[in-house]
């Protein structure tokens, strides 16, 4: 993505500051995604290029920076708060994938077989789906509540699907007849879960999009 | 002596009903909306309110609820001594005490009323020539009372239409956050006036201190002269109690406020300032509160949402209870200054 400077990012509003740090979340999330994938692959130079750009971009620190004094000083008093909550489950996802991209390189896996490889992989794809539907969601809610109500209806079924794969991939690892060494099983068991940790997020973020559409749709 | 006792209790009275005024202001709720949504500067609501509560008040001094108060509850023959206004007074403001330090929420009209009913039963009682069933305008009593109960239905009837018809001609209509954020800017200026127009009926039907004084204006202590000026004052003061004392209980339910649609609030505040409007020309005293506590479920009724049943039905016997018990308290307190030939 390319880089903003403080000037122009000063004379962005609220909405397209939220905006623009989704835009950033969610390419981070795809790198991480991306950085796994060629990990499968056993590509570790490109793996370790894609989890140090997650960790090392500083854009959305400028982009948080200039949202947190725009908002503070604000007339939208019917729905700051709301839009402030929001801004920082974003940012959250940030947290999450960082810790993530941190804990990935602590060691270069190579992974058991290729059944497990592609259920990784479909897990991952499922992964980046959910992270695109979220930003598409986060955005829609500008314009339109309802879609994005129904987009986040899209993410549960798909974490949902997640956690069905979540438990097979378990399973096969628990279950495999060579007892693997303990740094290779700890590095799997924790890929799956800090997956799944990502995605749990991005439900709970979705499920946080269909409260507003609640709040602040009115039917007649 | 006794003119001076009698000089002395007028002036109570007089002061009473200012301090009454000062209370009204002090305790009014309306303004929160509009700081909820941050439409203007604090201190400036606090003065747009202050200033239209009391000029409520002093406008409709002349005659509707201060007189259905002051005077026309009472039958033909029959004016208040000034000790039954004292007993008035005493009667509800510590029923409302009590009330207060129970945690009820109680109605000071209600209170006020049937102080009335009880001080007015007592002195005909024990005055001998006075018939009970002629000493009071029972058209007037049943339309005061029949007022309290058809006021807060047709608040909670009038919230629930508007906002049905508002949400199906128009908010229903608003797709994205920014599309509603912008449109809710424009009802905050809407509810700027709303809050404006409210105040000056809650001004014009809070009976209490004006009633006191149409009271003693009604029985000579006062002249007309006299009364437009204390009248004045007492629309001052209920501009002060704004200023000086609800500034609290304003800021408390702001805050509570932010996340609150102007456009609902617009509707409850012009349901209730109707309901105002209209008992006000009608000259019936009715209870603010119980009124926007209506119009508050109306509202929810009409969202869907849920009511809270129990509470209600808790403050329903409350407020049921106000009336007999006001009534009774103030006939005792009158029976005990007959004793000491205080009549």
């Amino acid at each position: 993505m390319e880089e903003i400077s403080d000037k122009e990012l000063k004379k962005l509003n609220i909405s397209e500051l939220t905006h623009l740090f989704v835009d950033n979340i969610n390419e981070q999330n795809l790198k991480l995604i991306e950085g796994i994938e060629f990990l499968v692959d056993e590509n570790f130079e490109k793996f370790t290029q894609n989890l140090k750009y997650v960790i090392e971009t500083n854009t959305e620190v400028r982009i948080k920076k200039t949202f947190e004094a725009k908002i503070f000083k604000s007339k939208l008093m019917f729905s700051k708060a709301d839009r402030l909550k929001l801004f920082n489950k974003i940012n959250d996802i940030k947290n999450i994938g960082e810790y993530f991209a941190n804990k990935m390189l602590l060691y270069k896996v190579v992974f058991p077989d290729d059944e497990f490889k592609l259920q990784i992989v479909s897990i991952l794809k499922s992964l980046k789906k959910i992270s695109n539907d979220l930003a598409a969601a986060i955005k829609t809610i500008r314009s339109d509540l309802q879609k994005s109500h129904d987009i986040c209806e899209n993410i549960k079924d798909e974490r949902r699907k997640m956690r069905k794969e979540e438990w097979k991939l378990l399973n096969r690892l628990y279950n495999y007849d060579m007892d693997y060494l303990s740094r290779t099983f700890l590095y799997l068991k924790e890929l799956i879960e800090d997956i799944m940790m990502l995605a749990d997020h991005i439900k709970s973020f979705s499920e946080y999009i269909q409260f507003l559409a609640t709040k602040y749709l009115i039917f007649d | 002596m006794t003119v001076d006792i009698i000089s002395i209790l007028v002036i109570v009275l007089i002061v009473l009903a200012i301090a009454l005024a000062f209370s009204i202001g002090a305790n009014d709720e309306t303004l929160s909306t509009l700081v909820g949504a941050g439409v203007i500067k604090f201190r400036l609501a606090l003065i747009i309110g202050g200033i239209a509560v009391g000029a409520g008040m002093f406008s409709f001094s002349f005659a509707f609820v201060a007189k259905t108060v002051g005077a026309d509850l009472l039958g033909e023959t029959l004016t208040y001594t000034d000790f039954m206004l004292l007993t008035v007074l005493i009667s509800s403001i510590f029923w409302l005490i009590i009330g207060s330090f129970a945690g009820i929420p109680l109605s000071s009209t209600h209170s006020l009323v049937g102080s009335i009913v009880g001080v007015v039963f007592v002195y005909a009682i024990t005055q001998g020539e006075i018939n009970p069933e002629t000493a009071f305008n029972w058209t007037k009593l049943n339309n005061v009372i029949l007022g309290w109960f058809l006021s807060p239905a047709f608040g909670l009837i009038i919230t629930f239409v508007l906002f049905k018809f508002l949400a199906k001609s128009y908010l229903s209509h608003l797709k994205g956050l920014d599309q509603i954020e912008k449109s809710e800017k424009y009802f905050k200026w809407l509810l700027l006036f709303a809050v404006i127009f409210a105040e000056i009926w809650v001004g014009a039907n809070s009976g209490e201190a004006l009633g006191i004084l149409y009271g003693l204006l009604d029985n000579g202590s006062l002249s007309f002269e006299s009364y437009i000026f204390f009248a004045l004052l007492c629309g001052i003061s209920s501009c002060l109690g704004i200023y000086i004392a609800a500034r609290y209980v304003v800021r408390n339910l702001a805050s509570q406020m932010i996340n609150s649609r102007p456009s609902e609030s617009l509707i409850t505040q012009i349901s209730s300032a109707l309901i105002l409007m209209i008992a006000t020309l009608l000259s019936l005293p009715i209870s603010h509160s119980h009124v926007i506590v209506f119009c508050i479920i109306g509202m929810s009724l009409a969202q869907k949402k849920e009511v809270d049943y129990k509470g209600l039905g808790k403050m329903a016997i409350y407020w049921i209870l106000t009336f007999p018990v006001a009534a009774i308290l103030a006939g005792f307190i009158y029976f005990g200054f007959n004793i000491f030939g205080l009549t």
